[in-house]
């Protein structure tokens, strides 16, 4: 086995790295990575910035063929998918360029891969998910909102819910029933629409720490052209696709590696009773503990990687990283929060250590967790699936 | 980029597999474990005709030469089957003789080690079972062409059979710990040693060894006197890199045995593993597996390359210690009663938990090591 990176994925690596860490040097106090982009309007101008940046070098299109104006491989977008979590900037749309483009590519009609491809690879569309229904969570394919095709259109009619980013994206990929009287699992359309279609409202709901991620969306007669991803009434095989092509996590993993750099240096320079909190043997003990956790969260997102390059990628192994990246998180922010003491519980102001960032990230960490498929979920698909246990009827 | 095992290491884990499932069933484990002296010369004999004992030891003193992460391939399936032998033991004291022997002693011990014609063990804890460096107290002072060591080594495995133990002791006072330590290499029959075995949870025959006026002639002086601290560092370095991936072999043996019973159990009508409760817990055991693996790899893969690595060893074997453990309970919890049985294969891999745990480094120790390393101010 090895780890280590070629010559030419040294360089790329540090290319992606310098340009992220100039990027990061415009980012306003407390803005931080993709989520952060959608509650301000400076946040979303800021992340166009950074897509508009990054397109321009090819990097919103990397791994894909190059027919369509892709370069590199996967190795490539891991990198730079490194790079970005390191030094916390946005630019890359989740839904569009690391959901939708792979999906597109793998069972999109040509027509659908020459309109919408170029399209995410310049940053010009930016995406969002309409997946969940208020009845309709874990189990997504109980879900009621229907899509019913009359003549060169779909008509849509139902209500979507947790929607990051819609009050932002220009465009939406979604899943709906389509055939009504259709067998399970054959009765659903995936498809794409413009969000400013009439019929389409949007309403905030506020994350738990009071930023504005995600929506509802009423979708009431929104009549919207036939941009259909795969066959009609085949659309849940689409969203089986997608899924496969969740992420590695590694941009997540490589922020939690760079925060424990800034709480090593916070520990050597900030004293309690004049001795510095890096020489409290329970801190360094605790924190030892999460650095050697987020090293094999690093190294588990590796071996994705590494699977995924040669076409290899189980749900089992994608679940595993996606739990464990998780609940490392969770487990990083509850002790960053008890070191602070008192002061774990402050807001970013005058008075929060480390810009309130673990006030954040404690209530933040959710997001980890409970999206794309919630970690109970991947664990059931690890047993079934990857263990071969058997499913309960 | 890539985390395979290459094709030849792949061969060797398949034959290593193969020969301990032939050779060294459970029931052969087990007899040895409850045997008051747990050594099988003949399986011995057949794993130094294999070249085992010489897998890692260059050509030139007669091994085979092989990477330390081919080693390592071998080392898995040694955990996955379990191996009650002074394999390890010799590996570990391999390492500080190469690391700080002179020509001539390599020359004298290696091929032997090479053709397992010698049996050797690594004494560094003593009476105060501390870890770390400054647990080292024992005095060897010299007198004319020897030294003269005096007091007690503990944990020191299979001392009761081993032909040679290498032994740190003190031969000079200074502040720092790490100074003044010498490493020995001593004949195990010398006149005024005695060797106890110690009662433990795994029955690993770890052993007390006490030395008693025992003299050395000053050729055995591992290196140089006083500076022995180094030495000693990469092999313990390495040692817990070898016993963290012994016990990522062995966490895979508790998974699949786990995952065959939750198959082939029924309560209520159905498998076990067909309920959800149990079917998290053994996905839990599995992620913590895969995640000890790769934490585990990337150590093998700086050590065998010759990358520093002493906070990527101490991360492994930190994370794998506990792992080990959590799996190896979750595996006798998902059997249920028969998994409390002395008779179950599982109990056999609990125990070594809490022993491989115990060998070159707990996790504290370990992650004080980790702390240093990623900048944390003494």
């Amino acid at each position: 086995m090895d780890f280590s990176f070629t010559e030419e994925q040294k360089n790329k690596r540090q290319e992606f790295f310098k340009v992220c860490a100039e990027l990061a040097k415009d980012r306003m106090r407390g803005f931080e990575g993709f989520e952060s982009s959608y509650d301000t309007d400076e946040g979303w101008k800021y992340h166009l910035y950074c897509a508009k940046e990054f397109a321009r070098r090819g990097w919103l299109s990397l791994a894909w063929p190059e027919e369509y104006g892709g370069s590199g491989n996967m190795m490539d977008r891991v990198l730079f998918a490194e790079a970005r979590g390191y030094h916390g900037v946005p630019g890359v749309d989740v839904f569009g360029v690391q959901m939708l483009a792979p999906t597109i590519l793998a069972c999109g009609s040509e027509e659908i891969k020459r309109e919408f491809l170029p399209k995410i690879a310049t940053g010009e569309i930016q995406f969002c998910e309409l997946w969940s229904e208020p009845n309709a969570g874990s189990d997504l394919a109980s879900l009621t909102t229907t899509a019913i095709k009359q003549g060169n259109e779909y008509v849509i009619n139902g209500q979507k819910i947790w929607t990051t980013g819609a009050h932002r994206a220009h465009w939406s990929f979604g899943v709906y029933k389509d055939d009504l009287g259709g067998k399970p699992h054959h009765n659903m359309v995936f498809l794409l629409f413009d969000m400013k279609t009439p019929g389409v409202t949007i309403r905030p709901i506020k994350y738990i720490h009071n930023m504005h991620i995600y929506n509802e969306v009423f979708l009431d007669n929104v009549r919207v052209p036939a941009k259909v991803v795969g066959q009609e009434h085949e659309g849940w095989a689409v969203v089986n696709t997608l899924a496969a092509f969740e992420r590695s996590n590694i941009d997540d993993i490589m922020r939690m590696q760079r925060d424990i750099e800034h709480v090593v240096a916070y520990c050597n320079t900030t004293k309690q009773d004049g001795v510095p909190l890096a020489r409290n043997p329970v801190i360094r003990n605790r924190l030892a503990k999460i650095a050697g956790e987020v090293e094999a969260a690093r190294m588990l997102a590796y071996r994705v990687a590494d699977l995924q390059n040669r076409g290899e990628l189980t749900l089992m192994e994608a679940g595993a990283v996606k739990i464990f990246e998780s609940e490392l998180l969770e487990r990083f922010a509850s002790l960053m929060t008890d070191v602070l003491g008192p002061y774990g519980q402050v807001k970013m102001s005058r008075w929060s250590p480390m810009d309130g960032w673990w006030e954040r990230i404690y209530q933040e960490h959710f997001v980890q967790s409970i999206s794309m498929g919630t970690n109970e979920i991947q664990r059931n698909l690890i047993a079934w699936r990857g263990l071969e246990l058997p499913r309960m009827k | 980029m890539d985390l395979r095992f290459t094709e030849e290491q792949e061969m060797l884990k398949t034959s290593a597999k193969d020969f301990l499932v032939a050779e060294c069933p459970k029931s052969k484990v087990r007899e040895l474990e409850e045997d008051k002296i747990g050594h099988s010369p003949e399986l011995w004999k057949k794993m130094a005709e294999l070249g085992w004992m010489g897998l890692i030891i260059p050509e030139q003193y007669q091994g085979m030469g092989m990477t330390f992460q081919d080693g390592m391939a071998l080392i898995e399936e040694v955990g996955r089957n379990l191996l009650p032998e002074p394999f390890i033991s010799t590996l570990v004291a391999s390492f500080a003789i190469l690391a700080a022997g002179s020509e001539s002693q390599k020359q004298e011990f290696l091929p032997k080690i090479s053709r397992g014609e010698i049996k050797v063990s690594l004494a560094y804890l003593e009476e105060n079972g501390k870890y770390d460096v400054s647990g080292i107290t024992i005095k060897a002072a010299p007198r004319g062409e020897d030294f003269i060591l005096n007091g007690t080594k503990m944990f020191v495995e299979m001392a009761h059979i081993a032909d040679y133990l290498v032994c740190a002791a003190r031969t000079g006072d200074s502040a720092k710990p790490e100074d003044g330590i010498t490493l020995f290499i001593i004949d195990a029959k010398s006149p005024g040693i005695t060797t106890e075995i110690i009662p433990t949870i795994a029955s690993d025959k770890l052993c007390e060894v006490k030395f008693d006026n025992v003299q050395i002639p000053k050729n055995n002086v591992l290196g140089e006197v006083n500076k022995g601290y180094q030495a000693l560092k990469d092999a313990l370095r390495k040692a817990a890199i070898v016993k963290s991936v012994e016990s990522v072999g062995s966490m895979q043996a508790c998974i699949d045995m786990t995952v065959a019973y939750m198959k082939e159990r029924v309560q209520y009508g159905r498998p076990i593993g067909a309920f959800q409760a149990l079917q998290h817990l053994i996905a839990d055991a599995w992620i913590a597996t895969q995640t000890a693996r790769y934490l585990v790899y990337e150590a093998v893969w700086k050590e065998s390359s010759g990358l520093p690595c002493d906070k990527e060893a101490s991360m492994a074997k930190a994370y794998t210690n506990e792992a080990y453990k959590f799996v190896s309970k979750w595996g006798i919890r998902l059997h249920g009663g028969i998994g409390t049985s002395r008779e179950h294969d599982m109990s056999l891999y609990y125990r070594r938990a809490k022993a491989a745990d115990c060998a070159y480094g707990g996790t504290d120790f370990h992650n004080e090591i980790v702390a240093r390393e990623l900048g944390f101010q003494k």
